[in-house]
Formats: C-alpha cells, structure tokens, sequence
C-alpha cells in the first residue's frame, strides 16, 4: 500500500509478549498488502479486476471488502468510489479495514492500550483517553485541533498532500473547496471513507459530514480559504 | 436508496415516541401502547441482513387481538366493561403536525390501536436527533503535547516530514 505504519503498544507486559505482537500485527499488515496490492499482479484484488479469479473463489475477505466499498459509496452519495481511477482499487477502503482488524486482534490477545496510526489515519483502544494532534493543513509543523479519544478512530483527508489530485468522482473534476477532513468515528475504514468523499465533495461536504453526526461520525473541516468548521460533539482535548 | 430508508426509519420512530408520550396520559390505552412495539418488536426479523427497513416499515400497531399481557390491566379493562366500537381520539396538535389516536374494542378488550401522525414534511423534524450544521471555528495553530498525530499522509516521502514521524522517533 506504500504506507508507513506506527504501532503503539501502552501495555504492561513483558517486552517479549509485546514484541511478539508487534510481529503479529506487521505480519498481518503485510499479508494484506499482498492480497490486496492493485501494484502486485498476483495479488487476489488483481486476479479478480483482471477476471482471472471470479467473485465466487474470491476469499471471505475480498468480498466483504467489495460489498463495504459498495456501501459505502452509495452512504457517500457516490463520492467514495473504488473504481474513481477506472479499474476496481479498494485500497482506500482496505488501508482502514485492515487497521481496524488489527486492533481487534490486539485487543483480543491482551492489549488494552495502544494505536495504530496508517497514513495518518489512527484506531486507537486505551482505557484513558489519548492525546491527538490534528495536522495544521498549512503547517506541517503544527496542529490545527488536539483530540481526546480513548476508543476510536481519528482518519484526515486533505488535498495538501496530493495537490489537485483529490478527485471529484461525481463531478469528473479535481476536488476543490476544502483543505482537509478530519472524521473521528467507532470505525476507522468508515472514517476514513467519510473524509475522503466529504474532501471530494467540497464545499457540500460540510453539511453532508454535519448529517454524520447521526451515525456517530464526528469531523472537523478546513475551507481552502482558511475557515474552520467543527462538529458540536468534536472531542476537542481541554 | 439506504438514505431514504433510514428517513422513513426515522419518521416512523419519531412517530412512535410521540404516541408514547400522548398515550401515557391516556389510561385507558396506555397498555395497548405498552404492548404493541414488543409486539413488532418480537417477531423474527424477515431478513437477517440486520438492515433497519424491515423492522421499521411494520405498522406499530399491528391488529394484535391478544390482551396486553399484565393481569392487572386485564382486570381494569374488565371492570371498565369496555364497550365494543370504534373510538378515537381528541386530534392534538404540537410542533410537528396533528396526531389523533383510534383505538377498537372488541368483547371487552382493546382489539387494535392506531394513530395518525404527520407523513409529511422534513423528517428530521420529527426525529429528536436533528442536523446541525458545523458551526465555525478559529483555525488554530498549536504545537501540544500529543501521542499521535492524524494528518494526510500519501507517501512515505510526507511521513518521513510529519510530525507523526518525530514522535515514533521520540518514542522508539
């Protein structure tokens, strides 16, 4: 996925057993970049765009991805789209997915506290809240909101990293009229699609995150001019 | 398509909170409005796909002609000698439309009970949980203590100068 990920343990335990789930986690994270690469031409994603592999001999895994990405881009009105470029990519939605899992998997083999952090977007499980930074969409330096989440997701998207190549699947044009999307949610991959289709949206995008709120989705949001825009149930840091 | 029919969850939801509220100052109907969601409420969902519609597209009221379940209430309705008919309520209006209640009795008994509610119009109006819009903020821009760091992070190149990046150093 060419994807730096962080992992952090906050557990007491024995350095050994925290080692050990460290690898487990890197192992499974690489298992997924092999099974879901649209880079690698024997990874499964790519034998099933390619025909190679029908939907019926397509792991338990692929099709939950299929049918997540499918949901989520009509929940997205169609602004998160796993075949925007042409071809199926679901990375956008596996990068999320595949985190989450993870942190289901350390919760489950004895990790109370920690974060995994892909991309900028983090899952996080603790039994006190941690401390996060909201990137400054000008400023990479400096934070433009401190969050406090115990259990959760924190995911941003924003158009300061790939420039004019956020793109506009509805509208068949670059998205322009926000900066940066920060959705904060139960779920990282839903999260992480929210602000990815709120940032293709624009300027809508702010009403349409606003409605989120129902679902337990919360956000904040910069224009490319500069406003900021906060959901009222934000957990903005004291 | 899911958005409208979460709509529809909701108007039908909002409806039945309202009809909660009114029917608890009507002694008379309170049990039959006790009863009927657990009536609906119980049935096997017709799917299993967990979606809300099938659950909620039921009519709450459902032509349940069973008493509600409790002795006691039986007892009331019994000494009340209901009167078999159709009865309706006093039509009352609040902020969100004209709500007017019917209930029919049978030997006895409380035999269906139904209500009218506003169909139309915004159901966000209806459902408690309205939208609110973002409201604006000051763009801040702080250098805080933090332990992560959420930001758009594309390439490996992006990382190596975020801030994430520094704190994993820090901490490694």
């Amino acid at each position: 996925m060419g994807t730096v990920v962080s992992i952090e343990l906050a557990d007491d335990l024995p350095a050994a057993r925290l080692t050990a789930l460290i690898e487990s986690t890197c192992a499974w994270l690489h298992e997924v970049d092999a099974r879901f690469s649209t880079y690698k031409e024997d990874s499964e994603v790519c034998r099933f765009r390619s025909g190679a592999l029908p939907l019926d001999d397509c792991s338990a895994d692929l099709r939950h991805v299929l049918d997540r990405c499918a949901d989520l881009w009509r929940d997205t009105d169609g602004y998160f789209d796993a075949y925007a470029g042409g071809p199926l990519d679901p990375s956008g939605y596996v990068k999320g997915w595949s985190v989450e899992v993870a942190s289901q998997r350390l919760a489950a083999a004895g990790s109370t506290r920690h974060y995994i952090g892909a991309g900028g977007d983090i899952r996080m499980r603790g039994d006190r809240p941690w401390r996060v930074g909201v990137r400054h969409p000008w400023k990479a330096d400096k934070l433009a909101w401190v969050l406090s989440v115990t259990e959760g997701a924190v995911a941003t998207s924003g158009t300061y990293e790939r420039g004019a190549h956020v793109w506009n699947p509805v509208a068949g044009r670059p998205a322009t009229g926000l900066r940066s999307v920060t959705v904060v949610g139960p779920d990282l991959a839903v999260a992480d699609a929210y602000a990815t289709a709120a940032l293709a949206m624009g300027e809508p995008g702010l009403s349409w995150l606003a409605k989120r709120v129902a679902d337990g989705y919360e956000s904040a949001a910069v224009t490319d001019d500069g406003r900021a825009f906060t959901s009222a149930g934000l957990p903005v840091a004291t | 398509m899911r958005r409208s029919t979460a709509a529809a969850v909701g108007t039908l939801t909002g409806a039945a909170l309202i009809l909660g509220v009114r029917l608890s100052v009507q002694p008379p109907a309170v049990p039959v409005a006790a009863a009927a969601p657990v009536d609906a409420g119980g049935e096997p969902d017709a799917e299993s796909t967990g979606e809300p519609a099938p659950a909620g597209t039921k009519k709450p009221s459902g032509k349940k002609t069973g008493a509600p379940s409790a002795d006691d209430e039986k007892k009331k309705e019994e000494e009340a000698g209901l009167k078999a008919g159709t009865y309706k309520g006093k039509a009352v209006q609040n902020q969100y439309g004209t709500i007017q209640v019917t209930i029919k009795v049978g030997d006895g008994k409380i035999t269906s009970a139904d209500a009218t509610y506003p169909t139309d119009g915004f159901s966000g109006t209806i459902n408690p949980k309205a939208v609110q819009a973002l409201s604006s903020a000051t763009l801040e821009e702080q250098s805080a203590d933090v332990e992560a760091v959420s930001g758009a992070t594309f390439t490996s190149q992006s990382y190596v100068t975020s801030l994430q990046a520094a704190l994993d150093k820090a901490g490694a």
